[in-house]
């Protein structure tokens, strides 16, 4: 009883990580049409970064919250530069652009293996947050529970920016018709530069934020894409809702896997994806590509 | 005509390999309407397409009220004052009908002498827009589409509209609808290109024509020129 639902946690827990990662992927891929490859490293660069902080690797020390908005905060300053100054300028040519995001993120590896080393970054859980909650006979970690809570209101936040106000409106149009929305003279490439940062700093967010349960490692930005990827191709590129639930759907899909299959753990993660494309290629929650 | 409000000038315009326009002239005259015609295929989108900078000329000039934008990106022609009701509406479709016209509201450029378009002026003009303004534009009518890509256009305050066959694929009431907005239209200042198929609908309202065939300009005329020209007709429109 108790490992069932102690499972149900974890999944929902892993899949509000998830949320955090993929929302911005799946922004950056219905906008800008490309499937940014540095998106893992931008969530590992986010932990390392962010658990630098906590423990005082770069000369000061902060708490785990000011450090992951810290953190959060440089990453997507990186991630605007990433579009201005390489995206920007391969327009239009969106082979080149996944290729250059392809070199970064192996530059971005060996970047982070300089300068972290070959171990694993252990990241304490935030003070105060180290505890269980009892209900019913069954104990949750109070962090796993605040993970989910962070998550939703996430998803709020970002579901008031993309759905009630003007500048939400205007990346939703420039993710139904690019053209046309350049037509009625919104700024489409700012568009990019915008929501570039805002799913880099997301990504990075996640990573620090996942750090107390996922630790820090080489390897940890190829472990993360995949999943990514996943939910945008089951939820549908560009959709706030598929993401949502293409990322409970996955946090599920990874952690039963692992529990009950694990020998076939990716069989099991990607085969609904291969099921989606194959019978609903524009993903559960997207629209038809024109 | 003193002040030509769209002018292409010997345009050449290539889909990668394709050349689709070949040295085409023509003049839009400020607070005129132009009805460009022309069989499927003959190049009309095209020109509008060069004209919104949504395709760059391989050759040519492009210019609005005498400033050359022939290298400038669709946002830039835009806020220099040129809005296009594209074919097929293409509205945003995952927006609400008010969404529609707030992405693409602008004030009006310096020295306007009309009363700026906004939402509430839209909305008096197509009624049936402010009855749905919170519905998906998807779920709208042909019509209402096609009032929502005009009202859209007209949310940037521009001084030149492109409309490319506005009248396509809705009934005849619709269509009579949508002839009587675009006369309001020019009757306010603006200057127009109607781009159609059937040349009946731009004769009644349009001050000059153009015609196309096979992407050049084959004829540069008046209305109450061509009315008499059954011949010139069919050979570059087909059968009317
Ligand atoms: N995106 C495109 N790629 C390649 N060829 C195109 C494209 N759009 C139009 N064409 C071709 O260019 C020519 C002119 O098309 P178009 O300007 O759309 O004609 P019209 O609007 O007068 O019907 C046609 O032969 C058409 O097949
Ligand atoms: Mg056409």
């Amino acid at each position: 009883m108790n490992f069932w639902i102690v499972l149900t946690v974890n999944s929902i827990t892993f899949g509000g990580l998830l949320f955090l990662l993929a929302s911005g992927f799946s922004l950056i891929f219905g906008l800008m049409r490309i499937p940014n490859l540095t998106h893992g490293s931008l969530f590992m660069l986010g932990a390392y970064v962010g658990g630098s902080i906590v423990i005082g690797l770069f000369g000061f020390k902060l708490n785990f919250w000011l450090a992951a908005v810290l953190a959060s905060l440089t990453v997507a300053a990186l991630g605007a530069l990433i579009e201005r100054f390489l995206l920007r300028q391969l327009p239009g040519d969106q082979l080149a652009q996944v290729l250059v995001t392809l070199g970064i993120s192996f530059m971005a590896a060996d970047f982070c293996l300089m300068v972290w080393g070959g171990d694993p970054m252990s990241v304490a859980t935030p003070e105060g947050l180290g505890g269980f909650a009892r209900a019913g006979g069954a104990v949750f970690p109070l962090y796993r529970l605040a993970i989910i809570a962070i998550a939703v209101v996430v998803a709020v936040a970002l579901w008031l920016l993309l759905d009630r106000t003007r500048l939400g409106a205007m990346i939703r149009a420039g993710v139904d018709d690019p053209d046309m929305a350049r037509v009625v003279g919104i700024r489409v490439s700012q568009l990019f530069t915008i929501v570039f940062a805002l799913g880099a700093g997301l990504a990075a967010f996640a990573g620090i934020i996942g750090g107390p349960i996922l630790s820090v490692y080489p390897g940890l930005d190829q472990d993360m894409l995949p999943l990514a990827l996943l939910v945008v191709i089951i939820g549908g590129a560009g959709s706030l809702l598929g993401s949502f639930v293409g990322s409970i759907l996955v946090g599920f899909i990874y952690n039963f896997g692992q529990a009950l299959l694990p020998e076939l753990a990716y069989f099991v993660l990607f085969l609904p994806m291969l099921l989606v494309l194959l019978l609903r290629p524009q993903g559960l929650f997207g629209r038809h590509v024109p | 005509m003193a002040t030509s409000a769209l002018r292409l000038e010997n345009v050449d315009a290539f889909y990668g390999d394709s050349h689709v326009l070949q040295n085409v002239s023509f003049e839009l005259g400020e607070a005129r309407m132009l009805g460009l015609l022309g069989r499927n295929g003959a190049g009309k989108s095209t020109c509008m397409n060069v004209g919104m900078g949504l395709l760059a000329a391989r050759r040519g000039e492009v210019s609005v009220f005498g400033e050359a934008v022939t290298k400038l990106s669709p946002e830039l022609i835009a806020a220099r004052g040129v809005a296009l009701v594209p074919q097929g509406r293409r509205i945003f479709r995952s927006l609400t009908v008010r969404e529609n016209l707030l992405v693409a509201g602008r004030k009006p450029g310096a020295g306007s002498k009309h009363a700026p378009w906004t939402m509430d002026t839209v909305f008096a003009m197509f009624p049936r827009l402010k009855e749905r303004t919170s519905q998906m534009a998807a779920h709208l009518s042909g019509g209402e589409q096609q009032m929502l890509a005009i009202g859209r256009a007209l949310m940037g305050n521009p001084r030149v509209l492109l409309m490319d066959e506005p009248s396509e694929g809705l009934a005849p009431q619709i269509v009579a609808e949508v002839m009587a907005t675009i006369r309001k239209l020019k009757e306010s200042g603006l200057s127009i290109v109607l781009v159609e198929q059937n040349p009946n609908l731009v004769f009644d309202v349009a001050d000059d024509i153009v015609i196309l065939n096979t992407g050049g300009v084959a004829v540069v005329s008046t209305p109450a020129a061509l009315r008499q020209d059954d011949a010139l007709l069919r050979q570059h429109l087909g059968v009317f």
